[in-house]
């Protein structure tokens, strides 16, 4: 559980966090969304302990983390930045870690195991790390303690395909074994795919917090794509549409039917003799529905690429 | 492999505290982290060989001084204790770059929040680091001193004495010297967190300012020089009794070092990783 009571965080005239009072509960996957300088990474570095918030707080199961003695057993995190020296070796960066909280040195094996990293990449010094290597060895450190909070900012940033399929598995198992998991991410795709629930920054501000089917029924209505060689016999298809009460729209070659099924649009063609070359319903994703939800939040227009900086 | 458990199969029923305390497992940590990069290894290796090659230099000079025809340089029969303890005055250098880079290369490196996560306590981290710090820059103050000792022993020859009491006294002076120093290194490193900016403060705690203030041998600026970190260790490892006992001057050196400890402290505590 990661409880954040009117969080704030002010970096001279720039408020990164402002006022953010939510609930983070365990057992399930908590997407914490946002465009890049939402303020994600800072409210995660101030549940952590590493930025002091400037008023408001941030507990891990009720305490403050900077009064934990054995931190690694309550929450594990996964930073932007995995932390790792780049001379030390991954397994010299890890049984430090485990030292440092007690954690007997053979768990230090087994997370690597878990994270899927032979003795030979683990032994590889930390600059010589491709960046999926260094998510997977960061990952094995916040599991050292086995804890009952992850926190995971960005985990599939740099992972090949496999690498994010196998992250998307993997924070479900950690949710499913009762932990409480944020995941940080500017993709909303992403948390399409994996998140119970999301919560929402935009410019240091909640946007949203709910569960992410209610997200998803909040967006935009389904619509079906529908295209064909023959204009004319398609405008008329498009009218008899538009006749039973659905919203048709002309696009790129073709018309978006909103308010009709894709099932009906190819009744209709059938029965009047209409040509299709294309009949694709379109759920409009959490993408768009986030885009709209954090329209006028954005402090920059979000690239494709690029985490938060620091 | 993805049907494995995420749990610590030993703990998957109870959730036992965890044993120790965090201070001794912050100490095994940072023990942890100083063997595992190869440049504590090369400080070291540095750290003899300077030595050794200061050590040789001095007591070349020293029976130099002794055998040439000038009277005004000859200083007699002189103890291998004082050829080391001035051996120290460039070596100290290398020896405290273990002490900085303790903490800078973390600051640099990004480290220091993998750090503050295991440790959240910023005075147990200190206090860790500067155990460490201590004890490897004490053991090898030990070892240089010994080197020192002798390496200078044979090329003084005739002009030169080890009593063993004495020498192995001046040898754990040496010693003592150089963990505070280093110590104090790691405590201002953690205030400045650059190792550039440190070693120049380092610099002039050490070397620059007391020498200014020594120079035009003005009694009440030779006086403020003798505050110095540097001059203050300087007198307790020549055994000196004016201005003040040796003890007194490791007691000052000693001080410094908690002051630069506190400083760091508070830097880290206040301010974000």
């Amino acid at each position: 559980m990661i409880t954040l009571r009117a969080l704030t965080k002010r970096f001279g005239d720039v408020t990164a966090v402002d006022d953010l009072t939510v609930d983070i509960r365990p057992g399930q996957v908590t997407g914490f969304l946002g465009p890049n300088g939402a303020g994600k990474s800072t409210t995660m570095r101030m549940v952590l302990g590493l930025d002091r918030p400037t008023a408001g707080q941030a507990l891990v199961n009720g305490r403050d983390y900077r009064t934990l003695r054995h931190p690694l057993h309550e929450v594990g995190a996964l930073l932007d930045a995995t932390g790792v020296h780049p001379a030390r070796s991954g397994v010299a960066h890890l049984r430090a870690m485990a030292r440092s909280n007690g954690v007997p040195a053979r768990r230090v094996t087994e997370v690597l195991d878990l994270v899927g990293l032979d003795a030979r990449a683990a032994g590889k010094p930390g600059r010589a790390l491709s960046l999926g290597m260094g998510q997977r060895l960061g990952i094995a450190g916040a599991l050292l303690g086995d804890p009952p909070v992850l926190l995971l900012d960005e985990p599939v940033n740099g992972l090949d395909p496999d690498g994010v399929r196998w992250i998307r598995g993997f924070t479900r198992r950690l949710a499913d074994e009762g932990r409480t998991v944020l995941v940080s991410s500017h993709l909303m795709s992403e948390m399409q795919q994996t998140a119970d629930r999301v919560v929402v920054l935009g410019r240091g501000r909640l946007v949203a917090d709910a569960p992410l089917a209610e997200l998803i029924a909040a967006r935009p209505a389904a619509s079906v794509r529908v295209r064909g060689p023959e204009p004319a016999a398609l405008a008329a298809l498009g009218d008899r549409l538009a006749a039973e009460g659905a919203t048709v729209t002309a696009a790129d070659g073709g018309m978006a039917v909103a308010g009709s099924t894709a099932g009906r649009v190819g009744d209709l063609a059938y029965e009047m003799g209409v040509r299709l070359h294309e009949l694709t319903p379109v759920a409009p994703s959490l993408e768009e529905a986030f885009l709209e939800l954090t329209a006028d939040s954005v402090e920059y227009a979000a690239g494709p690429t690029g985490g938060d900086t620091r | 492999m993805t049907a494995q458990s995420t749990l610590d199969p030993a703990r998957r029923t109870t959730r036992p505290a965890p044993a120790g305390h965090p201070l001794a497992g912050a100490v095994a940590a940072e023990w942890t982290k100083l063997w595992s990069v190869r440049s504590t290894w090369w400080t070291l290796l540095a750290a003899v060989l300077t030595m050794t090659a200061t050590s040789v230099q001095l007591a070349i000079y020293a029976r130099n001084g002794n055998t040439d025809d000038d009277p005004a340089n000859d200083s007699g029969v002189v103890d291998v204790g004082e050829i080391v303890a001035g051996s120290l005055e460039l070596t100290q250098y290398v020896v405290l770059a273990l002490g900085l880079f303790a903490i800078t290369s973390e600051f640099a490196t990004g480290t220091i929040r993998t750090t503050l996560r295991c440790t959240p306590s910023r005075g147990r981290v200190l206090a860790a680091k500067a155990s460490v710090v201590g004890a490897v820059t004490f053991g090898l103050g030990l070892l240089l001193g010994t080197v020192g000792a002798v390496v200078a022993r044979p090329v003084l020859g005739e002009w030169g004495r080890a009593p063993l009491g004495g020498t192995v006294a001046d040898v754990v002076a040496c010693a003592a010297y150089l963990a505070l120093v280093g110590v104090l290194a790691l405590g201002l490193a953690a205030a400045l967190r650059g190792a550039v900016l440190t070693l120049t403060v380092l610099f002039a705690l050490l070397m620059i300012v007391p020498l200014s203030l020594q120079e035009p041998d003005i009694t009440v600026l030779t006086r403020i020089a003798d505050a110095f970190p540097g001059v203050a260790g300087n007198h307790f490892l020549a055994g000196d009794t004016e201005p003040y006992p040796a003890a007194a001057g490791l007691l000052l050196l000693a001080a410094w070092t908690a002051t630069a400890l506190a400083l760091g402290r508070w830097a880290l505590a206040r301010r974000d990783a």
